[in-house]
């Protein structure tokens, strides 16, 4: 496992390859990149391999060790690092040593499959997606300095390092968003999402200052450890927690920073699979899952977490379920879906949390794949144009319903197992309120996705429509494996017989939390569910066009929800009256009062009292004979009046 | 004396007396390129040589390459020729030599006085090197004032707009600052307890400044720091920054961003924290106010700016603040300093030259053959000029302190070293970053992305000479972005002694 870094290297490596020399490879160096992540991907493997035959005594690898008991506990964590360089001089104590370093616990086994695969699936894709793209090696160049990225991310074993990647992985993003800068509504958004996601940045970089203050290092176990032993008190902890958390918010598009992600469509499609599904967006779950030890020394802080992430959740499957674009239900789809992660973490659901993250991962990639195989090949993104795609698309129709009932919770597939291990979490550590709100959610997201699903492929088929076609093998291939996923992933939660002691086991390794299971709980969500999809049928398939064109603008209450609760409005006025005012008042004050008056003021002043002294020196010896009688008999009348 | 004769003379002289060979004897606009050229090539290699050459084992000497002849003396005072380079200034030395190519690259296209043009330049590389390498504080005065004068040339003869009014008050701020450095150098010299001017003996430990001087220590350290914080310059006396910036020429533009202002930051670090390490430690708190005020102030100020320099130059002020900010944080530590803000501010010295200096070569390029630099009127140019906005994305990511860009390395080092004393200002001077990144990321979205413009059809992209200096400064950016060791182990072993001082050690 010591050669685990090699799996975000070799990706960091093919991106200036491609730049550099892309232009004489055939496929302008696409497969460099293909071929790095699938490396990447095999590397997974024989990490995962690796992972379960270590123990404690592997070299790097260790349990936490309790300080009374002695006893072992927590999963098996194992940590390899390099120093990057010294601010101080090497060896002196007070030094601080800045390492490359990477841990590999489950999480990080987990993630990293997630990652190395989706970006696969996805580049592969992009073959067919992206054909013909005058910037087709750039692309690939960015989206492999983007998977790096985030493997760097789950692989960093420093809060450091995690933040180098962290912006990486933002200004990645940024540079796909804006693929298309010729565009406007790209390049805005694109701008929207690095900014919006920096303003939680700069608290998550005061939290790792923090740590650092307190703990003297930037490594992840040792500031665990502070916390374990009481070195930091609970105040700090909070306090950590939370600014840590802040970043989290806004990589994760939780409210009040969800704002940018459902622009961010503005992308190629798959550049939004990738976003959505495995780098990006779940970098702010990852986040808080693995800083989880200092999130659990603060129950204010995991409440906040929970609160957030419930308050996100509903917002925004309220909104996807009035959205009109596609790709827009898909994103609110995804800022729900991450809000129920967020609420799980915060009801002590750590595992239930992972699992869903990777149930979503899959199930989302999917959905956006086939979406981008919808706009491909129709060139449309406004659901009410669409209908009765399943007759031209029928692999495009499969896939998708295949995501669509997984996100909404149909029993079998994986998104009901993870969302079913959610509500149990909720039920166990909070309170009725949060467990109804919750279920409402449950049904609110099966409903959006009936409605993503029954109104573009089933239903009639427009006429304009008749022609396109199905998604061409390169981009068929991907979508099929990973509907295989979202089909079958959910099985791993299961206690399965003989060593294998389910994925909450794995995560959580010596303190098996295998999989559970309330009947009661089972039951309500399978009837939401279900309910909702037949809702949704009679709703949308009975009628599609009329209940979509009729509802427009008729109460405010949903007039509201389609207007996305006006916060995008509060933040543009916010900019606009408060932040550029502010600016203008600055800048005016800089000029006026600093320059003009500060400084010009007595070099002015100065030239004035030249000039009039000027006057004066006029150069005629009689103007200045008469100044010296003048003068002497001005003195002449003091000494008289002082000394008579 | 070096093992390779006198090493720094002629790193210092070489683009001087070059300047005197092409005055001589270069007679057409084209073998006076040629020359100029070739004497900031030599002097590069020279600084180079400085820098690597620069002995890092154990126990080597602070001061090295150190020559000295005695000058002139009066009574028991003795002023000599002394120069030396430690740690803190072979990088800044190496950072002269890179940015005085990139100068006079930067200038191939000037077609009026020529000569003059390059022999200014020449004579400016001089003075900072200068400074940069004197240890002796009267030689480091006079290259102090040296300076003024060829950039004052090249601002009023070659500059756009305002040009006269930007050049007067760049030399009335300077010169201002200038006259209380003065001052404070005359106590120096008649206090006899001290009787000398050299910086080497006046910043070892305890201070020689301890006893009987004639006014007190803290107006010394204040006339000094007056003196440096003009030169930065930090927030209230930037407003000659904007105006000087916007008015230069290409080439005057990059070494005044480059290294002039990186004189303001070094004479902090080398008199008022090396020689009045008490009154440093004591007045920190006055230095970190001023750097988050610069940090927030010169950022607000930048979102609003239309023009591409003016932008620049405010989010210098900006980022000069970090270096304020870096250095006051030996304030309240008790000693138990480390080393991460000084060095912070040390790193922000040189990464800021190199990204500003690159930032401005871009700009230039592009008023050159867009003839504006309204960014309202850009828009599209990334389309036309790929090498030119490459370049350019890349300073500004690193100026917005992306990671893997040597930006973020001095960023984070200052936001460690002031954290651990001053977190409240520090957590402040962080949402800086957002600030930052709105107006890069503003700035690139309106001028540079987009569908190209018609009128913009005929624009053509960097030639051979014109990338060069582009290319030189986005590898040195990227390379010390990756591996920051290059440099910090250098900054370090010249902070070290100061952090000792400072930390009441011997």
């Amino acid at each position: 496992m010591t050669w685990a870094w090699l799996i975000p290297v070799l990706s960091f490596a093919a991106a200036p390859l491609i730049v550099v020399a892309g232009r004489f490879l055939p496929g302008k160096g696409s497969f460099l990149a293909i071929l790095a992540i699938a490396a990447g991907f095999g590397l997974f493997w024989l990490t995962l391999s690796g992972f379960l035959e270590a123990n404690t005594s592997t070299e790097g690898c260790a349990r936490i060790v309790s300080a009374e008991t002695g006893k072992e506990s927590g999963p098996l964590t194992c940590q390899y690092e390099k120093t990057w360089f010294y601010a101080g001089l090497p060896g002196l104590e007070d030094s601080v040593e800045l390492t490359w370093g990477i841990l590999i616990d489950p999480v990080t086994v987990v993630m990293l499959g997630l990652v190395t695969f989706v970006a696969l699936m996805v580049q592969v894709y992009s073959l067919g997606y992206m054909r013909g793209d005058p910037k087709f090696g750039w692309y690939y160049a960015v989206h492999a300095l983007f998977a790096a990225s985030m493997l760097t991310l789950v692989l960093a074993d420093n809060f450091l390092l995690l933040y180098v990647s962290w912006e990486l992985v933002g200004a990645c993003s940024y540079l796909l968003i804006g693929f298309w800068h010729e565009r406007p509504a790209a390049r805005e958004a694109a701008k929207k999402a690095f900014v919006v996601t920096r303003i939680g940045d700069v608290g998550m970089l005061v939290g790792i200052l923090l740590l650092w203050r307190e703990v003297g290092s930037f490594e992840m176990s040792a500031a665990f450890e502070a916390v374990r032993n009481g070195a930091i008190g609970e105040g700090t902890a909070t306090a950590a927690a939370l600014l840590l958390f802040l970043g989290a918010m806004g990589k994760s598009a939780q409210f009040p920073f969800h704002v940018w992600l459902p622009d961010a469509m503005e992308g190629p499609t798959p550049v939004s699979a990738l976003i959505h599904a495995a780098t990006m967006v779940v970098a702010g779950v990852y986040l808080v899952a693995r800083a989880y030890p200092i999130f659990e020394a603060s129950g204010s802080a995991l409440l906040v977490v929970a609160i957030i992430g419930l308050l996100t959740a509903l917002m925004s499957s309220t909104i996807a379920l009035v959205s009109t674009d596609l790709k827009r239900i898909l994103a609110y789809s995804t800022i729900s879906h991450l809000g129920l992660m967020m609420l799980s973490l915060g009801a002590f659901g750590y595992t239930a949390a992972v699992f869903h993250l990777l149930a979503h991962g899959f199930a989302k990639a999917l959905l956006f794949l086939g979406a981008g195989s919808v706009l491909h090949s129709t060139e449309e993104q406004d659901v009410r144009n669409m209908g009765g795609l399943r007759r031209v698309m029928p692999l495009t129709t499969i896939v998708f319903s295949i995501g669509a009932l997984s996100l909404g919770g149909i029993p079998i597939l994986s998104g009901f197992w993870s969302k079913d291990e959610i509500l149990l979490a909720v039920s166990q550590h909070r309170n009725v309120v949060f467990l109804i709100l919750t279920l409402v959610t449950a049904f609110l997201s099966a409903l959006y996705m009936a409605r993503a699903m029954f109104v573009p492929f089933f239903g009639q088929l427009p006429a304009k429509l008749e022609h396109v076609h199905d998604a061409p093998p390169s981009m068929a291939v991907p979508m099929a494996l990973l509907a295989v996923l979202a089909v079958g992933f959910g099985f791993l939660a299961f206690n399965w017989p003989g060593e294998y002691v389910g994925f909450g086991g794995f995560v959580f390794d010596a303190k098996p939390h295998g999989f559970e299971f309330l009947v009661w709980l089972g039951a309500i969500s399978i009837v939401l569910a279900v309910v909702a999809f037949a809702i949704g049928y009679v709703l949308y398939i009975r009628g599609a066009y009329r209940s979509e064109r009729e509802r427009a603008g008729k109460s405010g209450l949903v007039k509201m929800v389609e207007s996305k609760y006006y916060i995008d409005e509060v933040y543009q006025w916010t900019i606009d009256r408060l932040v550029l005012i502010f600016a203008n008042f600055i800048g005016l004050f800089d000029r006026a009062v600093v320059n003009d008056l500060a400084v010009n003021g007595p070099a002015n002043t100065v030239r004035h009292v030249g000039i009039a002294l000027r006057v004066h020196i006029t150069g005629h010896v009689y103007s200045y004979a008469l100044g010296m009688v003048a003068g002497t008999l001005v003195v002449a009348v003091i000494w008289w009046i002082v000394a008579g | 004396m070096s093992p390779v004769g006198p090493l720094l003379t002629a790193t210092v002289f070489l683009p001087a007396v070059g300047a005197l060979v092409i005055l001589a004897f270069a007679r057409s606009d084209r073998s006076v390129r040629t020359w100029a050229l070739a004497v900031a090539l030599v002097d590069l290699v020279l600084s180079l040589l400085v820098f690597s050459m620069f002995d890092r084992s154990d126990g080597a000497a602070r001061f090295q390459f150190v020559e000295q002849f005695s000058w002139f003396s009066v009574d028991t005072f003795k002023a000599s020729y002394l120069l030396g380079v430690d740690g803190l200034s072979a990088p800044l030395v190496a950072l002269t030599g890179l940015l005085g190519i990139c100068a006079i690259l930067a200038s191939w296209h000037v077609d009026v006085r020529v000569r003059e043009h390059y022999i200014w330049l020449l004579v400016l590389q001089t003075s900072v090197m200068g400074v940069f390498t004197s240890l002796d504080l009267l030689l480091f005065f006079l290259f102090w004032e040296l300076e003024l004068v060829p950039m004052y040339m090249l601002i009023s003869i070659w500059g756009a707009g305002r040009k006269e009014y930007s050049a007067m008050k760049f030399l009335i701020f300077t010169l201002l600052g200038s006259a209380f450095m003065l001052v404070a150098i005359v106590a120096v010299f008649l206090t006899p307890e001290i009787g000398t001017f050299n910086m080497i003996e006046l910043s070892q430990a305890g201070t020689m400044l301890s006893g009987g001087v004639l006014i007190p220590l803290a107006s010394l350290f204040w006339m000094f720091f007056i003196a440096f914080a003009i030169k930065l310059p930090t927030w209230p006396v930037h407003t000659w920054l904007p105006d000087a910036h916007t008015d230069a020429p290409t080439a005057a533009s990059v070494m005044l961003a480059g290294v002039l202002l990186k004189m303001g930051g070094y004479g902090l670090l080398r008199i008022n924290v090396g020689m009045f390490p008490d009154q440093a430690e004591q007045y920190a708190w006055v230095l970190v106010a001023l750097g988050v005020i610069s940090v927030l102030y010169g950022a607000v100020v930048t979102i609003r700016q239309t023009d591409l320099k003016r932008l620049i130059a405010y989010s210098s002020v900006s980022h000069m603040g970090l270096v304020m900010l870096g250095i006051g944080s030996i304030g309240i530590t008790q000693g138990t300093l480390t080393s991460a803000g000084l060095n912070g501010a040390a790193m922000q010295l040189f990464t800021h030259g190199t990204i500003t200096g690159l930032l401005f070569l871009a700009t230039g390029l592009i008023y050159d053959k867009a003839h504006t630099r309204y960014i309202p009127d850009l828009g599209g140019v990334a389309g036309r000029m790929p090498i030119v906005a490459t370049a350019f994305l890349i300073a500004g990511l690193a100026s917005l302190g992306l990671p893997g860009l040597s930006g973020f390395v001095s960023e984070v080092l200052v936001f460690l070293g002031a954290f651990r004393a001053y977190p409240w200002p520090t957590a402040l001077a962080v949402l800086g970053i957002v600030l930052a990144a709105g107006y890069i990321l503003w700035m690139m979205e309106r001028a540079f992305f987009g569908r190209p413009r018609e009128r913009f059809a005929d624009l053509t992209d960097a030639n051979l000479v014109e990338a060069a200096p582009l290319v030189l400064l986005v590898i040195t950016i990227v390379g010390i972005g990756v591996y920051p060791a290059l440099l910090t182990e250098v900054f370090e072993i010249g902070l070290e002694p100061m952090i000792r001082v400072l930390n009441g050690g011997g």
